[in-house]
């Protein structure tokens, strides 16, 4: 079969630029925005189009001129009382507008993997009819060609797709996921997998308002407070030591031995695999891996874990990774600094005995020797 | 108080996380041979669907896509007290990405009725992209409440709490909604009794389960097949690579006792920097 397909691509096109859509909390401007920054300077690089960023909120202050240092060309300000604090349908409401008043639809639109980026993308990929992946792990722009004859109108070569990487169900396989019939073109990616730019104080970009129009029905839904619970123990994605338990506790009751593990640890914080969050074993927060959060702590001891790839990609840029597994088939031991094959409550207890020792060796070091 | 709310729980059947059956080369799912369950998520958006009903009175359908074994999960939502469910199932949806099925699934709500309230999983465990619950919002044009952790009624609005990074946020809002439910809220419940014995009942008599159970397809929700399945999907899964395997340096630790083994340990891998002062 060598059917001939004539495929009109002046619909298609290929121009546009690359759009990251800020993020802040009560004015505290997240740093996946700046990851995502990072990432579509290199995007829009690659494309020789511009990065432009599109901000909403309320007295926003120095944030526009922050996000030029970080790498945006060309800052769109929505400055409205009512867009104070994120709700879905005002900011929605903002992000369709300024879309749609581009005379060229942005090639590669970005968002976080946020509580936030998560609620709004979806709602602009589906207004637009357009492609969204989330929870990317990598962001890359290249070609591809589409042979597939399912859709006849879709057949063509595309020279510059965005490629959304991200993991995909099972063990070991990223899949590549393209959409570049249409554009903006749009992901999410994880907090803390991507890497943000050196800020450049004497970077030159434009910075606009743009105007604000919403309407009665974008105010369905109000926000009566917002409380950020910054006293409550130590935020995972800043924590340096992380002790985290998977299925292989057995039980909800083992993440009591692992919270006396943790205090052993200066700065130190409470880890789960998805399987245990799903049992209700410990609450979402403490979830690390691709539906939960990215980290980077000095110290990563994860235990129970098996370490499939939906886990790792959250964990696996630890400092040292120490895993306690009684299977020695385990995948984390495959990538984990340390191994021990053995069981949990045998080897923690040990471990917090013996770290106390060193730690009430240390004001008298002298009487270590003599044990 | 409303008097009665008309209230729908959308859930999927998944497959299994513990087993690895059915998992195609190219990563895609070959979901006859996976072993299949109800979507861990949607526990959750259950358990939120019956309390909604329990509290302030009314009634709740369950709707699913899926193939025909998708039945399955819409019995075990019988059994804890759903009142009717409806099974979405046509080969032409096979392939949907996110915004296609959320264009089905739309379809299909406006099918059975006009909810009050609609409750999703925070996402499902095989696709993991929390897309669909808003993506269906969207084209219901209404507003939602994601990543929600608890909720009441008072007045005719719905004050719920819904995570955002490092605390939480206090809303309230009209309805119709749509809520997506997050694994922080209440687990879900134990079959009723009486739900139990119905599916049981219901087993047994084909004719008897058509009246809970309603299969339907493109045609019956007038959706546009277009719309639908690999033609209506703006993206594709355009490659799949093997992820690299890291490192490979572990360092085994082997011991006599536990005791030579654990100060092994702490010893190469310096932990003692690490410690409370």
């Amino acid at each position: 079969m060598t059917e001939q397909v004539e495929v009109d691509l002046s619909s298609f096109s290929p121009k546009g630029d690359v759009l990251v859509i800020a993020e802040h909390i009560l004015g505290e401007l997240q740093p996946v925005t700046l990851e995502l920054l990072g990432a579509g300077r290199i995007l829009s690089d690659k494309m020789e189009r511009k990065l432009k960023c599109l901000v909403m909120g309320y007295n926003l202050g120095d944030i526009p001129q922050k996000l030029v240092e970080y790498g945006a060309d060309e800052v769109y300000v929505a400055d409205h009382e009512e867009l104070e604090k994120y709700r879905t349908l005002p900011y929605r409401r903002v992000v369709c507008d300024f879309l749609e008043s581009q005379s060229e639809p942005p090639h590669t639109c970005l968002l976080g993997s946020t509580t936030t980026g998560r609620d709004l993308a979806p709602r602009i990929a589906a207004h637009f009819d357009t492609g969204l992946t989330a929870d990317c792990t990598e962001l890359d722009i290249g070609p591809y060609e589409h042979k597939s004859k399912v859709d006849p109108t879709k057949i063509g070569l595309y020279p510059n797709c965005l490629y959304a990487i991200r993991p995909s169900f099972g063990e070991s396989l990223k899949a590549r996921i393209l959409g570049p019939w249409k554009n903006p073109q749009m992901a999410t990616t994880r907090p803390g997998v991507m890497t943000p730019l050196k800020p450049d104080s004497k970077r030159k970009g434009k910075i606009e308002r743009i105007a604000v129009n919403l309407k009665p029905e974008d105010h369905r839904l109000v926000v009566v407070e917002t409380v950020r619970e910054i006293a409550k123990g130590v935020k995972l994605t800043e924590a340096d030591v992380i002790v985290a338990g998977g299925y292989g506790l057995g039980t909800a009751d083992g993440f009591d031995v692992l919270k006396d593990l943790a205090a052993t640890f200066e700065n130190s914080a409470l880890g789960a695999s998805r399987k245990v969050v799903d049992l209700g074993w410990i609450p979402y927060q403490h979830q690390v891996g691709q539906t939960g959060k990215t980290v980077r702590p000095k110290l990563y001891i994860a235990c129970g874990i098996s370490g499939a790839i939906q886990h790792r990609v959250g964990m696996s840029k630890s400092g040292t990774i120490i895993a306690i597994n009684k299977d020695p088939d385990s995948p984390i031991f495959k990538f984990a600094h340390h191994g021990i094959v053995g069981d949990i409550y045998q080897i923690i207890p040990e471990m917090i005995k013996q770290f106390k020792e060193i730690q009430s060796g240390r004001g008298v070091k002298e009487v270590v020797g003599s044990h | 108080m409303s008097g009665s709310l008309n209230i729908f729980v959308l859930v999927k059947q998944v497959p299994d996380q513990g087993s690895k059956a059915g998992l195609n080369p190219d990563g895609t799912i070959d979901r006859a041979k996976a072993k299949r369950m109800l979507n861990p998520f949607d526990r959750y958006a259950l358990q939120a669907a019956l309390h909604a009903k329990k509290c302030y009175g009314g009634r709740v359908t369950a709707i699913s896509m899926g193939p025909p074994p998708a039945v399955e999960v819409l019995l075990e939502t019988l059994e804890h007290g759903v009142d009717e469910a409806f099974l979405l199932s046509d080969r032409r949806l096979a392939a949907s990405d996110t915004l296609a099925t959320a264009y089905a699934l739309f379809r299909t709500v406006s099918y059975v009725g006009k909810p009050d309230l609609v409750f999703c999983g925070l996402q499902t465990t095989d696709g993991d992209t929390a897309q669909v619950g808003p993506q269906l919002a969207e084209r219901m044009g209404l507003p939602q409440i994601t990543y929600c952790e608890d909720f009441s009624i008072e007045d005719n609005k719905v004050h719920g709490r819904r995570i955002i990074e490092g605390g939480y946020q206090k809303v309230v809002s009209e309805m119709p909604l749509l809520v997506t439910v997050a694994n922080s809220y209440h687990p879900l419940e134990y079959k009723s009794f009486r739900g139990a014995w119905k599916v049981r009942r219901l087993a047994r008599n084909e004719e008897e389960l058509k009246k809970f159970i309603h299969t339907i397809d493109l045609d019956i929700v007038k959706a546009d097949p277009d719309r639908t399945g690999l033609k209506g999907s703006p993206t594709i899964v355009a490659a799949t690579e093997k992820v690299g395997e890291l490192g490979g340096s572990c360092k085994m630790h082997e011991g006599q006792s536990v005791e030579t083994l654990v100060q092994s340990v702490i010893k190469e891998s310096q932990l003692e920097q690490f410690f409370v002062a």
